[in-house]
């Protein structure tokens, strides 16, 4: 199981937060809210980074458990 | 017990070494906790010389006392205080259900990185200048919408992994964190009611005015006291003592009874904080009734986490956490005791807009809210370290001293200071005129801000020495427990109702 | 007791009773306040803010001035003679959301309208220590060099008519005119004081009006509006 069914909800939700913080950030009215929507941006590119990224490290755990098995 | 010790050990020789629970995302919380700790302390401190030496403004807009209450009150609520309750949450429900948690390890990171973003968010809205001006809930509306999909989601899990649980009950400590995270949903949805100006816009206006507006704010308010600071700490409460002590807790009869009737009662408390105000005189005497009915069941949490104790007293003695955890329950009995005393009519004529208020509210900050906070991580760090204990208990004792020498000097120079400005204010000459200006009291209780002041540096430098303690504990390799020592994640308070000494 | 099972083995009904049980006590005191016609009393010389009042109420609301000064005088007998009539919930009821505070680091706001004059005003807040000593307050100086953010004035009018603060469209199109009016001590202020009777002019120093004319002309109008010889007891009643 290197991916999980809540890996792809939450990514689909943190494309939506990432779209929603990039307009609100270009229309902004306020500092405030472009803080907000570009901090909304960045916090959804960096979670979906790190869901691939656990990915990976997922795959890799795997690998290496068969590894150390077939050593065995 | 002995039967979830068992399962333990089943589960864990089936499933090989992988870990069974999601202790990854309770390990961040509980450092999240810690940092969020001396954030909230040192804004405290700070705002504290504010008030006491005024210069300490330095004339900058965001670093203004008004800006910086609300950071500090976040910080030390939301921040410290919720990523302790979000971390012990998912430690507690994990193993009196003997399931890892719902929804898998992507919502859950969600879970703390959202609510990390929200802290933060919130933090600088503030010293920006935006706020909704309501006590507890200054979040504007676009930071109140993030807050609420990250509670939902947190909802989410618990219910889930309550619902696939392994064990037949729900453990006492598990009720309560519900009632907080549901309650707490309910008043901030309902509080912060907001039209915003514009969808790209953060400033909103309540949609509520005037003396509904102040209710339902202290609706919210007076009950984020009660589900927030509350509930939630007592379900820390109600898994953390009986573990530490090794005793099953005192009763579980007494249990229900003040589950329902504390949050029965909660509830109706909030118009204490508007007494003799243009609120109805009939919502007022409502609210100042059941504060004093809620008393009652304070008391039987208080008793029911004391009396846990029994038998195992000594452990008082060689267990520094647990003395934290048990000096919490002692101040939550005497917070809970002040309480309905100050929601009096008469007595809050006298105490209300005073600082009396304000040590009432760190009594139950430190000395509960922080106290059982600091018990819990003193048990959970080693274990979710995998340590075979701290690396000093030593240590602990300090913290501990140095903490509880902090909260007297805080509350009892905040006692003398409000009592004295109440007097004042109120004290008229012989000829019948009001004896003093607003200034005199002013200058009346310089003094005690100052040692206000000094037991805020007390209790921030016990913090420090907890936090080194911890440091030290988690890098030092000479500490490490053998794979073997290693803490089984067992059941244990879930089933100990059965052998709980009824 | 063994009842409760039904509760503790089964996480939805412990959810559902727990809402149930929270639900009530804020049903049972909040709802009424909503419906009984009384709660708010019926008196006259309640308006809105002006346009410059309302954006210094924003002012005031955004540097957390309630945190250190209440806006409600209590029915008690010191506070009456220290700040005046007891503070009535008709005051506020165009106040969103309400500032009546809950600590008084500072004096109580309520009717402090018209007790000092705008220079003591603009200097009390630029620098507080000047004219008492022994103040905590900090310095508001900044903002007196910070002008007064007009393109959402009308934007925040009509957000507060939606929650139900009764301007009127011609409130709303005047609103720049009203600012300038009021700022401007030289003004013809007739349009401005028909329409918001006991608005307070003040000085914009530098031509334009800053964050801090908007804040006086707020604190200058505050608990004015209720003329209480007009009234009596009865009519108080809630």
């Amino acid at each position: 199981m290197d991916s999980e069914p809540g890996d792809f909800v939450v990514g689909a939700l943190m494309a939506i937060f990432g779209l929603i913080g990039l307009f609100l950030a270009a229309r902004a009215a306020d500092g405030e809210m472009y803080v907000f929507g570009l901090g909304l941006v960045a916090f959804a590119a960096l979670f979906i980074l790190g869901l691939i990224k656990r990915r990976y490290d997922r795959i890799d755990a795997a690998r290496a458990l068969v590894r150390v098995r077939h050593d065995v | 017990m002995s039967d979830a010790v068992m399962h333990g050990g089943v589960a864990e020789s089936v499933l090989g070494p992988a870990p069974i629970y999601n202790d990854a995302v309770v390990k961040k919380f509980v450092i999240a906790s810690i940092f969020w700790a001396i954030v909230a302390f040192l804004v405290g401190v700070w705002i504290a010389t504010e008030l006491t030496w005024p210069a300490a403004n330095l004339g900058l807009s965001w670093i203004n006392f008004g800006r910086l209450r609300p950071v500090h009150t976040s910080a030390a609520i939301f921040a410290f205080g919720g990523s302790a309750l979000f971390g012990t949450s998912f430690f507690v429900v994990q193993r009196t259900c003997r399931a890892r948690l719902w929804g898998g390890e992507a919502l859950a990171n969600f879970v703390f990185w959202g609510y990390q973003f929200f802290i933060v968010m919130a933090a600088l809205s503030y010293v920006m200048g935006f706020s909704q001006s309501k006590e507890y809930a200054e979040p504007e509306w676009h930071i109140d919408l993030w807050l609420t999909v990250v509670w939902v989601c947190y909802l989410l899990i618990y219910v889930g992994t309550l619902i696939k649980r392994q064990e037949p009950h729900i453990y006492v400590a598990n009720w309560f964190y519900l009632a907080f995270i549901v309650t707490v949903a309910m008043l901030h949805i309902v509080n912060n009611m907001a039209l915003p100006i514009s969808l790209y816009a953060a400033k909103s206006y309540s949609v509520y005015s005037g003396v509904q507006d102040a209710l339902v704010q202290w609706w919210y308010g007076h009950n984020a006291v009660g589900f927030f600071l509350t509930a939630g700490f007592l379900g820390m409460m109600y898994y953390f003592i009986p573990k530490a002590a090794g005793r099953p807790v005192y009763s579980y009869r007494l249990s229900i009874v003040h589950f329902w009737t504390l949050i029965f009662l909660y509830i109706w408390a909030g118009p204490h904080h508007l007494h003799w105000t243009a609120l109805p005189d009939w919502t007022q005497t409502l609210g100042m009734a059941f504060s004093i009915m809620l008393w009652m069941p304070s008391w039987g949490g208080m008793i029911n986490g004391i009396m846990t104790l029994s038998g195992a007293w000594d452990k008082l003695r060689t267990d520094p956490g647990l003395r934290f955890s048990v000096t919490a329950v002692g101040f939550y009995g005497m917070s809970t005791f002040e309480g309905p005393v100050m929601s009096v009519r008469d007595v809050n004529a006298l105490s209300h807009y005073t600082d009396w208020t304000i040590g009432h509210v760190h009594s139950g900050a430190l000395g509960w809210v922080a106290f059982i906070v600091f018990g819990a991580l003193y048990y959970l760090v080693p274990v979710l370290w995998h340590r075979q204990r701290l690396y000093s208990t030593k240590l602990v004792a300090w913290h501990y001293w140095i903490a509880t020498l902090g909260i007297v000097l805080y509350i009892v120079s905040m006692w003398v200071a409000g009592i004295m400005q109440g007097l004042m204010w109120r004290a008229y000459d012989q000829y019948g005129f009001l004896q003093y200006s607003f200034v005199e009291s002013v200058v009346a209780v310089h003094p005690f801000y100052v040692i206000r002041l000094l037991g805020g540096v007390f209790f921030l430098s016990g913090a420090l020495i907890m936090v080194y303690n911890f440091y030290r504990t988690i890098t030092s390799p000479t500490t490490e427990a053998p794979q073997a020592m290693r803490p089984a994640p067992i059941a244990a308070p879930a089933g100990a109702f059965g052998v709980a000494g009824e | 007791m063994i009842k409760h099972q039904f509760f503790e083995k089964n996480a939805v009904f412990l959810l559902v009773g727990t809402l149930l049980t929270v639900a009530i006590g804020g049903i049972v005191e909040i709802v009424p306040l909503f419906t009984i016609e009384t709660t708010v009393e019926h008196v006259q010389g309640m308006r809105p803010y002006t346009p410059l009042e309302m954006a210094g109420r924003d002012i005031y609301v955004r540097e957390g001035c309630y945190l250190c000064h209440s806006q409600q005088i209590r029915a008690l007998r010191d506070e009456v003679e220290r700040y005046g009539h007891y503070s009535i919930a008709a005051e506020s009821m165009y106040d969103h959301p309400f500032q009546w505070g809950s600590k008084r680091i500072g004096p109580d706001l309520a009717r402090v309208g018209g007790k000092y004059s705008n220079d003591w005003q603009y200097a009390h807040l630029k620098n507080p220590q000047e004219l008492v000593p022994e103040s905590l307050m900090p310095h508001y100086a900044f903002l007196a060099d910070t002008p007064l953010r007009l393109d959402d004035i009308q934007e925040r009018m009509r957000t507060l008519r939606a929650v139900g603060v009764p301007y009127s469209d011609e409130d709303i199109a005047q609103a720049s005119a009203d600012i300038a009016a009021q700022a401007n001590p030289t003004a013809d202020t007739a349009d401005l004081l028909k329409r918001y009777p006991k608005a307070v002019e003040v000085s914009a120093e530098n031509g334009q009006p800053s964050e801090m004319d908007a804040l006086v002309a707020y604190l200058q109008m505050l608990g004015t509006l209720v003329n209480f010889a007009d009234t009596n007891t009865e009519r108080l009643q809630q």
